[in-house]
C-alpha cells in the first residue's frame, strides 16, 4: 500500500472517530444567524467556479479550506487556511495563492423564538499584496420548515504593491430554503453587489445574481450547492457561478 | 388590490408556518405535569434554550407532536453527538420536549 494512501486511511479513521458537527449550511452565498455548538470543530471546503463569456472571458475556480470552531454558545471562530484559485483566460492560465483569513461570528438573537435572528460577523483577510476587512449583519427567520435569511455586507480592500489600490463593496443577499425532508433542503439565493473602485461611485457598478440551491446532509457531513446566473450585464463579472460547500465534523 | 391579496395570502402562509414552529415557553405547570419524572424549571428552561439553538444548526425544528413520547429520547440521542450535546444537555432537551408533549396530551 502506498504511504500516501495509508496516511489518508489513518486520517479518515481518526476523523470519523472524533466526529462532532458544527452544523449544516442551507446557503452558500449567505450566512445563517445560528453559530456552532461550543467545542465543535468542522472542516469546510469551498469550491466556486466562475465563468464569463464575451471579450473578457475567463474561467476561474476558487478554493477555500476553512476550519470552524464553536467557542461559546454565541461565538464562533473560523480560520481560512488557504484561499487559492485556478484561472484560465485567453492570455494565461495557472494557480495562485490568494490569502488566509480569520472570521468571527457573534449571535445576538435566535431565529426561532425571537422576532428575528441576528448575528454580527467580522473578517480579516491578508495575502500577497492584499488586505481586506469585511463586516456583515446576518438576519434569519425560521418559519416551520422554511428558512429566510438576509445578509448585508461591507467590504474594504487594499491591494497592489504598496496596498495603494482601494476598493469598497456593499452587497446584500437574500435566501430562502425549504426543508423537503430531514436530509434535503432546496431554495433560492439572490446576490446584489454595489462596487466602489477607489471608494467612489462614478462607474455605477451594480451586479445582480440569482439562482437555486440544494443541500444534502447525512451523519456528520453535508454538501450545499448554489448556481447563480448574472441578471445584469457587467463585463468583468462572471455570467455564471457555481459554489459547492462540503462540510465535515472533525 | 391583487397585490394586497397576494400579500395577505403570503402573510397567512408564513403565520401558519410559524404556528407549526411553536416552541412553548416553560411554565410552572410543565414542571409538575410529568408524573414520576423530575424536571425542575431551570432544567426545562435550559432544555428549551438548547433545543432552539443546537437543533437548528442542521435542520429546522420538527413539530413536537410528530413523534410519540416513547420515540423522542431515542431521536434526541441519535443526534446528540453530532450536536455536541453533553449527557445533561441531552436530558434537558428530552425533558423539555416530553413536558410540552405531556401538556398537549
Amino acid at each position: 500500500m502506498k504511504p500516501a494512501l495509508r496516511v489518508g486511511i489513518f486520517v479518515a479513521a481518526i476523523l470519523s472517530a472524533l466526529s462532532s458537527f458544527g452544523g449544516a449550511r442551507h446557503f452558500t452565498f449567505l450566512y445563517e444567524a445560528n453559530t456552532s455548538a461550543p467545542g465543535s470543530l468542522e472542516l469546510e471546503n469551498w469550491v466556486t467556479w466562475r465563468h464569463a463569456t464575451g471579450p473578457g472571458r475567463f474561467d476561474q475556480v476558487d478554493f477555500r479550506h476553512e476550519l470552524e470552531y464553536g467557542v461559546t454558545d454565541k461565538l464562533q471562530a473560523s480560520i481560512y487556511l488557504a484561499d487559492w484559485f485556478y484561472k484560465s483566460d485567453p492570455e494565461h492560465s495557472g494557480s495562485t495563492y490568494s490569502d488566509t483569513a480569520i472570521e468571527l461570528i457573534y449571535n445576538l438573537t435566535n431565529p426561532v423564538v425571537d422576532p428575528v435572528g441576528l448575528s454580527i460577523y467580522g473578517e480579516l483577510r491578508a495575502g500577497d499584496r492584499l488586505i481586506e476587512l469585511e463586516s456583515k449583519l446576518i438576519t434569519q427567520k425560521n418559519f416551520g420548515r422554511l428558512i429566510l435569511a438576509y445578509n448585508a455586507t461591507l467590504e474594504s480592500v487594499w491591494e497592489g504593491r504598496d496596498l495603494d489600490e482601494r476598493e469598497g463593496e456593499f452587497s446584500q443577499a437574500l435566501g430562502a430554503s425549504y426543508e423537503i425532508s430531514p436530509r434535503i433542503s432546496a431554495g433560492i439565493e439572490l446576490l446584489h453587489e454595489f462596487v466602489f473602485p477607489e471608494w467612489r461611485d462614478t462607474e455605477k457598478i451594480r451586479n445582480f445574481f440569482v439562482g437555486p440551491n440544494v443541500t444534502y446532509r447525512r451523519g456528520n457531513w453535508f454538501v450545499t450547492i448554489t448556481a447563480l446566473a448574472q441578471a445584469t450585464d457587467t463585463q468583468d463579472e462572471p455570467d455564471f457561478q457555481l459554489r459547492t460547500i462540503f462540510g465535515m465534523g472533525l | 388590490m391583487k397585490k394586497v391579496s397576494i400579500f395577505v395570502v403570503l402573510a397567512c402562509l408564513l403565520v401558519s408556518c410559524e404556528s407549526t414552529n411553536y416552541v412553548p415557553p416553560v411554565t410552572s405547570q410543565m414542571a409538575t405535569a410529568r408524573k414520576g419524572q423530575h424536571a425542575g424549571l431551570p432544567m426545562l428552561r435550559e432544555g428549551r434554550t438548547l433545543f432552539v439553538h443546537r437543533c437548528i444548526e442542521c435542520h429546522t425544528l420538527p413539530v413536537l407532536w410528530r413523534y410519540s413520547t416513547e420515540d423522542w429520547p431515542a431521536i434526541v440521542d441519535s443526534m446528540s453527538h453530532r450536536a455536541s450535546l453533553k449527557p445533561a444537555e441531552r436530558e434537558a432537551i428530552v425533558a423539555y420536549i416530553l413536558a410540552v408533549r405531556t401538556r398537549q396530551d
